[in-house]
C-alpha cells in the first residue's frame, strides 16, 4: 500500500486545519481551500499509482550467480542489473529478493546500476530467487512493490557433508563425488557452475553440461595441506573499490569453507592492525566458522604499531655475532647484543603475544594470511609472520596480485 | 528546500481564505498548488474537480454540507485507490 511522505501528512493536516476553520467562521473560501487541498491528495494518489504502475510493467532484471550447483553453507555471488522506465519526478531503487533458504541481503540498487551481493545457501535442494522489491517515491506518496515474476536463475544446493553428483532429476548415471579420504590428497569437487571465457576447457564437466544443456566447470577444493591457520587482516577502510572487499570476503569464506570440508577443520583468527576481532581455534563446524566471518567490514585499528617490529625481530637482532675483527668491535657487539636483548625482553608486546597465544591453541602447522595489503604500517603483518616462524610454521599470503612480499613469509599467492 | 516550500503554501493558503470570493480563491488556489509542484503532468485533471467543489460550496451556500459530500467522495476515492493498489500487487506478485 502507498504511504504518505512528510509532505503529504503536513498538507493533509494543513487541510484539516483549513476544514475546522472554516466550520468555525462558516467560511466558503476556508472550505473551498480545504477541500480542494484533500482532491489535490487524492490525484496525487491516484497518479503515484498510475507512475507505479508504468515503472512496474517496464522493469526487467537481469540476474547472474557464479554457481547454481553448490554446497549447502557455499557462497555464491549474485549481480542483478534491473531496468525500467521512471517516471519524471519519481525515484525508483530495485532490491533483489535472495532465496528464502539463503543467508545474506541485497542492497538497494537505482534502474541501470548492476549490484552485487553474496548470499549462503543454508538448506538443501532446488530453490529460486523471491523476485525484486520495486521501491518507488515522489514527493508526495511511497511504496514497495514486490515483483515475483523475476526469481531465475534455479540454484541446486547440495546438502553439506554429502556427496554431490551433479545429476538431475531421473538420471541413472554419472560421476559420483565421494567423502573418502585418500592417502595422497587429491582434489575434491566444492560444486560447478557455467562455463566463462576463460575457464580451463578441461574442467568442464560433460555429463553436466549434458543435462544441463549448457556448459558447467567442475570448481576443485584444490591441493592443500594440513589444518591450516586462517588469518584475516581487516583492511582499515573500504576505499575507492568496495569490490575488491567483496572478493576479499568471498577468498576468505571460500577457504575457511574449502579447509573445513576437506579437511580436519580450520582455526580464524580475524586482526584489524594490531588488534584481534575474532579467533577460533579448531572448529569443524562451518556454522561456526561462518558465523565468526559474518559482518566482517573494514575497522580503523585504535592502536597503530608505528611499525614496531615486534619481540621475535627484536630477537633475532639481537642475536649479532659477539666476535669482530678487533677488540673494540667485541667490545661493541656485545654492548649492542645486551642492548638489544634487553629491549626484546621489555618490549611490551601485546600483540606479538595475542598471536603466540593463538598459535598455542591453535597448534597448526601452517598459517595463510588474507590481506588487501592497504598502503600504510603493515608491521603486525611482520609480527605475525616472525612469530610463525618462530614456531616453525609456513606462512603463506594471499593477497590482490602484485603486492610486495612481506618478510618472514614463505609464499604469497593472488587472491 | 522541502520545508521552505511547505511554508509558502501555507502563505498561500491563507491568501486563498483572506480573498473571500470564491471564483478568486479557486484560481488563487490553482496557482499556488500549481506553483508548489515540481512537475505538472496531469494537473488538467485536478483543476475540474476542484472548480466542481467550488460550485456545490457556492450552489449551497453553506460550508458544512460540502464539506460532508467531499468526505464521502474522498472515502469513495480511497477506496478506489486502495483497489487499484491491491491489483497492481497481485499483478506484480504474479498472482493475478
Amino acid at each position: 500500500m502507498i504511504r504518505p511522505t512528510r509532505t503529504s501528512s503536513g498538507i493533509a493536516a494543513l487541510a484539516l486545519a483549513l476544514a475546522v476553520t472554516a466550520l468555525l467562521i462558516t467560511n466558503p473560501a476556508a472550505a473551498f481551500a480545504a477541500g480542494s487541498l484533500a482532491l489535490f491528495l487524492l490525484w496525487r494518489g491516484w497518479r503515484f499509482e498510475q507512475d507505479l504502475a508504468s515503472a512496474a510493467a517496464s522493469l526487467t532484471v537481469d540476474r547472474e550467480v557464479d554457481r547454481t550447483i553448490l554446497r549447502q553453507g557455499t557462497a555464491a555471488t549474485v549481480r542483478v542489473r534491473a531496468d525500467c522506465a521512471v517516471p519524471p519526478g519519481m525515484e525508483v531503487r530495485v532490491r533483489d529478493l535472495p532465496p528464502a533458504v539463503a543467508a545474506g541481503d541485497a542492497p538497494p540498487s537505482p534502474p541501470g546500476k548492476t549490484a552485487t551481493y553474496t548470499i549462503r545457501l543454508m538448506a538443501p535442494g532446488e530453490t529460486s530467487f523471491g523476485g525484486v522489491v520495486l521501491e518507488a517515491a515522489d514527493a508526495f506518496f511511497a511504496a514497495s512493490l514486490l515483483c515475483r515474476r523475476f526469481g531465475g536463475p534455479e540454484i541446486r544446493v547440495f546438502p553439506a557433508g554429502a556427496a554431490g553428483d551433479g545429476r538431475g532429476r531421473g538420471a541413472g548415471s554419472g560421476d559420483t563425488e565421494v567423502e573418502r579420504r585418500a592417502a595422497l590428497a587429491g582434489q575434491g569437487i566444492l560444486g560447478f557452475r557455467p562455463y566463462q571465457t576463460g575457464d580451463d576447457p578441461g574442467l568442464i564437466d560433460w555429463k553436466v553440461t549434458a543435462r544441463r544443456d549448457a556448459l558447467y566447470v567442475r570448481q576443485p577444493t584444490g591441493l592443500e595441506g594440513g589444518a591450516p591457520l586462517i588469518a584475516v587482516d581487516l583492511p582499515p577502510r573500504a576505499g575507492d573499490d568496495p569490490a575488491a572487499f567483496a572478493r576479499f570476503s568471498m577468498a576468505v569464506s571460500g577457504a575457511v569453507e574449502g579447509a573445513i570440508n576437506s579437511r580436519d577443520g580450520c582455526s580464524l583468527l580475524v586482526i584489524a592492525g594490531p588488534e584481534i576481532v575474532r579467533f577460533l581455534p579448531r572448529t569443524m563446524e562451518i556454522r561456526e566458522a561462518l558465523a565468526a566471518l559474518g559482518g566482517l567490514a573494514p575497522i580503523e585499528p585504535r592502536a597503530p604499531l608505528y611499525r614496531s617490529p615486534g619481540p621475535a625481530v627484536l630477537a633475532a637482532r639481537a642475536r649479532v655475532p659477539r666476535r669482530g675483527a678487533g677488540e673494540e668491535e667485541t667490545a661493541y657487539l656485545a654492548r649492542l647484543s645486551g642492548a638489544l636483548s634487553a629491549f626484546a625482553a621489555e618490549s611490551p608486546a601485546p600483540f606479538a603475544a595475542a598471536v603466540r597465544a593463538a598459535f598455542g591453541r591453535a597448534e597448526v602447522q601452517e598459517v595463510r594470511i588474507y590481506s588487501l595489503l592497504p598502503p600504510g604500517d603493515k608491521s603486525h603483518l611482520v609480527q605475525l609472520a616472525r612469530e610463525a616462524k618462530v614456531r616453525g610454521m609456513r606462512v603463506v599470503l594471499r593477497a590482490p596480485a602484485g603486492s610486495p612480499a612481506l618478510p618472514g613469509v614463505d609464499t604469497v599467492e593472488a587472491i | 528546500m522541502t520545508d521552505r516550500r511547505f511554508l509558502l503554501l501555507c502563505a498561500g493558503e491563507v491568501l486563498v481564505v483572506a480573498v473571500g470570493n470564491l471564483a478568486a480563491a479557486l484560481i488563487l488556489q490553482v496557482i499556488v498548488l500549481g506553483a508548489y509542484l515540481g512537475d505538472r503532468r496531469g494537473y488538467w485533471a485536478f483543476i475540474p474537480a476542484a472548480a466542481l467543489f467550488a460550485a456545490v460550496i457556492a450552489v449551497f451556500g453553506t460550508v458544512l454540507l460540502p464539506l460532508l459530500g467531499l468526505a464521502a467522495a474522498l472515502g469513495c476515492g480511497y477506496a478506489l485507490l486502495t483497489l487499484y493498489d491491491y491489483r497492481l500487487t497481485t499483478w506484480a506478485g504474479g498472482e493475478a
